[in-house]
Formats: C-alpha cells, structure tokens, sequence
C-alpha cells in the first residue's frame, strides 16, 4: 500500500517551475529521502506534500485521500512536517510545544483531553525528554531542539512525517542520533517518511530509497546504490564527487579544484 | 515572582488571585471615592444588598450617587478596560508582534475622523452631540473594513499586508480628521481634543447598554482562541500543518477585536496604552501562553482602568483629567519597568 501517492505534480512560483512533473509513490513504512543540488526543489516538493504549497498540476494523496479535498485539520491528521527552520516561540515549555502537535484532535476551543496528554507524554518518553519538559524551549540546545520538533510531529500520530532538512545545524553525533531515532520508528512502528537532506552520505545510509532532483524533474530513483553514482552526482552538483565504499556503505567524498 | 522559566501553576494561581483582589479593590473605589465619600463597608454592603445579600445601609442620596452616577462610570471603566487589554493581547497574538495595540487597524483614526465629523458638522463646534458615540463606531468599523480590503486580500491575508495597510489607512483618515479640524472654530478643536483624549466623564446606563453586548461577544471570541492563538506563536504555515485554519482564525479574531474596541472607543474616546501595557505586564508575570493572558487581562485590564480613572476624577478634584492622560502616566514607566525585567531576565 502506498502511504502517499505524488502524480504528474508542478509547482510553480511566478512563471518559474520549481517542481516539473514528478511521479513519486511512496510505501507505507519506508523512507524516501529526496537529494538535489541547492534550487533542485527538493523543499517545494516536500512542501506540497504537506500542503504548504499551492499545485499547479497534478494531484498528491496521503492513505488514499486526495490532499486538495482536506481541510487543514484533516490534512494534519495525515501527515506533519518537521521544518527546515522551526520557530521556537520563548516562553512556552517542551511540554506545551509537544502538545501543539495535538491541536487537530482537540480543537481550536477545547483543552487537551487525558488521551491528548497521555500521548503527548508517551512521545516525551520515546524521545527521552521527560528531563527537559518543564524546560523554556529557547533554552535549548540544537540537538534538543530538533528531538523536541520531532516529538511535536510524532504527537500528530499521522502515518506520514515529512522532514525537511531535519540535521541542518547539529554535529555529527546529534545528526546520526537524530537519524537513528527515525530509522526505529520506521522500522518499529511502520512510521512512513519523507525527507530532504544535504549530506548523501547520511542519505544513503538512512533511506530505503533515494530521489535525485534536479531543476524540478526526478533525474534518480531507486535504492541508494542505484542512485549514488559518481558521474551523475559531479554532473549534478556541478563538481567532482568520489563514491567510497566503506563496510558496504556508499560515502561521498568532494575532491577540490576539480570543479566544471 | 518573575522568572524567565515557564511559569508554574502555583504561580499562575498567584497572579489570578491578585487579579481578582485588584479588580475587587476597583470596584470599591470606583463606587466609594469621589467628592461624597462614601466608606468602604457601606459600598460592600451596598454590592451584597444589589446580590440579595443583607440591606444597603447607604443614606438615599449616597444611593443615587453609587447606583446612577458611579456605577454606570464603574462598569464602562471595566468593560472598556477589559476589552482594549484582550484586543490588545489577541492583535499582539494574531500579528506576533509584541508592539500591536487595539489601534492597530485604523480604529483610532477611523473613530477620531467620526467623532470630529460629528463635533464640528453636526454640534457645529457648539456641542459633543448624542450622535458622536454613533458616527465614531462607524467611522472605527469602516477604518477596519477599508484596513482588510487593502491588506487582507479575502482570506489571504497575512499579518506584514494588514499591519502595512493599517498603517496607511490610518495616515489618510488622521489627514482627513486633521482637515477638518483645521476647517472648524477653537471650540471645535477643544471638544474634538478633549474627545480624542478619552473619558468616562459622560458615561451613562444608556451607554453601558448600548456597548456592553458588543463588548461581552468580542471578549468571549477572543478570549475564546486563546489556545489558537499559542499554536500560532509557531509562525502561520507550522501552525496550519498543525492544523490550523490561520486565515479563518486571523478573520475573526481581528473582527471581534476591531468591533469590540470600535464599540467601547465610540463611547469613551481613545484611551490609550492599556492594551499594550496589561498584556505585556501580565506576559512578564505568567509566561507567553494566551489561553493565560487573554482570559487575566479580562480581570486585570478591568481593574487598571477603573483605578485609572478614579485617579484621573480625584487627583486634582473637582478638575477631571483625561483618563489617556493617567494611562499613559501609569503606562510609560511601567512599560519601561518591563523592558528592564525583560533585560535583566535575558542576561
């Protein structure tokens, strides 16, 4: 069963297309993570995923639900979105901002019910936050932050978590901590996700399947051995690229001065 | 008390019982103190005697004093003050910007354009006529209305495009009151002035009636999307991935609190620094969350009012200030007051 179905999707910003037909179905308790050069519209594309962006073409589903016939609450029980560059407002605890993950299932005018609560915490748990839930949430450190995003997301309990560049500002130890963390939920609790990263290596390593974007069009699809090769990744990122193989795993070395 | 951590509940409680003991306190001197002053047992008894607790041992003309001059005052101080400190709260939620009062749409302009229309063409500068309260509401709504069709594009509004237009349409209104008043006598510039600064001077039942159910509807809305308001403190495209309609949410909540001040200015003038300085007092005491500030700045914003305006009728009796006078004179170090705690807790 396919948790999302992408078909003949465009985006467009202005007259310029950002997303150019792209076909894309998901597997429900997989991960994609898309790759592409800086401006490939690997954002736009995730974006729309979680209707952020407005289609020009082509349609996306999530479970079986066509995304244009939900409403915001409908949609936020789909699918949620862990930002690129969250907002953290000052002020509010860990706990409270978990809980905003919650808010389609409460209501604009009701509290939190027991069963709200009961899985907010179970979510602080999982991610080992209980320690910090009193916690102001500008007072955290990235790695915190970015677990403390994840829990909102996973509080949603949607099927589908769309990510967007989840590691951006964290050390190598909180990035592979991070992704480690995803990679159980995929495989323990059939979460489904999609992603956008910048580091290939951390891409292939991580991802069932790997989608190389480039100026809006799938130029790769396929599991990550099929999709990390050397000379279309130089030509794409417009640089010369070494493909490792290290205990059977595929790393992305740049070379220097060697660039088109 | 203060404290950069997220405050906890037995603090929240803290802050609430305050609340109410200054809203109680209100009360009291703003029925008791007063060129007749009437004691403080006497105003209790005579609040649980209106209750049907006990008898009212107020003298016959102490009881018209209380029942027909202070207390339709009393209850417009409170409602206008509820009402600006819950605006201003939700527009400082809804636009995320910390700086927003209940003026920020064009209300005040719009009011002031109808107010000096009303003072200068129908009193002729002779009079503040019975149809100022009318001309200026309407004068606020339309400033609101013309605000949202510039800024909000239907739906589509977000908070940059709205304050922008609110701000031109704002400078063209206050052009035009400017206008007018230049066109008109020295009376009609004082009656016009004395306006713009605010009073509670000529309230009445007729005008407690006649802003109360506008009043109470608009508090409850706002009040209402305190919970709406902290899930939009994420920005406005996480909060509709939250699920969130942000657009519907914005609408009406800066339609409940556009009218809602629209109401309660028509029938006291501009008065000015409540809505920015009781959220913001309240924000620094029980953290950021507006399920917390909405509903306290409902009793509090009542409260500083009330005492704003007994200060402003008793502090050079039997001359009156204007109430904006006392507001701002209470405001301003207060609001700088914040900024120091706010520096000193970031530090």
């Amino acid at each position: 069963m396919n948790a999302v179905e992408i078909n003949e999707l465009s985006v467009r910003a202005d007259a310029r297309e950002l997303v150019a037909d792209v076909t894309l179905h998901v597997e429900a308790g997989t991960w994609l993570t898309v790759i592409g050069p800086n401006g490939a519209g690997k954002t736009s594309l995730v974006e729309s995923v979680v209707g952020l962006r407005r289609i020009a073409h082509g349609s996306i589903s999530i479970s079986g639900q066509p995304l244009a016939s939900l409403n915001e609450r409908e949609r936020a029980k789909l699918v949620a979105l862990v930002p690129q560059r969250p907002s953290v407002p000052n002020g509010m605890n860990v706990r409270d901002y978990v809980a905003l993950g919650r808010t389609a299932y409460h209501g604009l005018l009701r509290a939190p019910s027991a069963g709200d609560r009961a899985i907010v915490e179970s979510v602080l748990e999982r991610l080992s936050l209980q320690d910090f839930c009193e916690r102001d949430v500008a007072t955290l450190s990235g790695g915190e932050r970015q677990r403390m995003v994840l829990a909102r997301a996973l509080a949603q309990s949607t099927m589908v978590i769309v990510l967007d560049e989840p590691t951006t500002g964290l050390d190598l130890h909180h990035q592979m901590d991070l992704l480690e963390l995803l990679r159980r939920e995929v495989n323990d609790c059939g979460l489904t996700i999609v992603a956008t990263l910048h580091d290939l290596t951390l891409a292939g390593q991580f991802a069932d399947r790997l989608v190389l974007l480039e100026a809006g069009k799938v130029i790769l699809d396929g599991p990550a051995h099929d999709v990390i090769r050397r000379e279309e990744l130089s030509r794409c990122y417009q640089m010369d690229l070494r493909v490792i193989d290290i205990d059977g795993a595929d790393v992305i070395v740049p070379v220097r001065g060697v660039s088109e | 008390m203060l404290s950069a951590q997220p405050p906890t509940t037995r603090r929240v409680a803290t802050v609430t019982l305050l609340c109410v003991v200054a809203l109680i306190g209100a009360i009291v001197a703003g029925l008791g103190v007063g060129p007749t002053s009437i004691s403080t047992t006497r105003i209790i008894g005579a609040l649980a005697s209106g209750l049907g607790l006990g008898h009212s041992t107020l003298t016959p003309l102490q009881a018209t004093i209380v029942w027909q001059l202070r207390a339709p005052r009393l209850v417009l101080g409170l409602v206008t003050g509820a009402m600006l400190s819950v605006a201003g709260g939700a527009y400082q939620g809804v636009f995320r910007n910390p700086l927003a009062d209940p003026y920020l749409l064009g209300v005040a302009s719009g009011a002031g354009l109808g107010a000096t229309f009303a003072i200068v063409y129908v009193g002729h500068g002779l009079t503040t006529p019975s149809w100022t309260p009318v001309l200026a509401f309407a004068g606020a709504t339309i400033a609101v209305l013309l605000t949202w069709g510039l800024g909000g594009r239907g739906l589509r509004a977000t908070a940059s495009t709205l304050i922008l237009a609110g701000v031109a349409i704002s400078a063209l209104l206050t052009s035009l009151q400017t206008f007018f008043q230049q066109q008109s006598s020295i009376d009609s510039i004082a009656r016009v002035y004395i306006w713009l600064l605010g009073s509670l001077a000529t309230a009445s039942w007729s005008s407690v009636w006649m802003v109360l159910p506008y009043a109470i509807v608009c508090v409850i809305i706002c009040v209402a999307a305190g919970g709406a308001l902290d899930v939009m403190s994420v920005g406005d495209e996480e909060a509709r991935t939250l699920g969130l309609p942000v657009r519907k949410v914005r609408l009406v909540v800066v339609a409940a609190s556009s009218l809602g001040t629209a109401a309660v200015v028509s029938a006291v003038g501009l008065i000015g620094f409540v809505g920015i300085i009781v959220p913001h007092i309240l924000r620094l005491l029980v953290g950021t969350s507006y399920r917390r500030i909405l509903p306290l700045s409902v009793l509090f914003g009542a409260a500083f009012l009330v005492l704003a305006d007994t200060v402003a009728r008793t502090i050079m009796a039997p001359t009156e200030l204007p109430i904006g006078v006392v507001t701002a004179i209470l405001g301003a170090p207060a609001f700088a007051l914040i900024l120091i705690f706010r520096r000193q807790l970031t530090t």
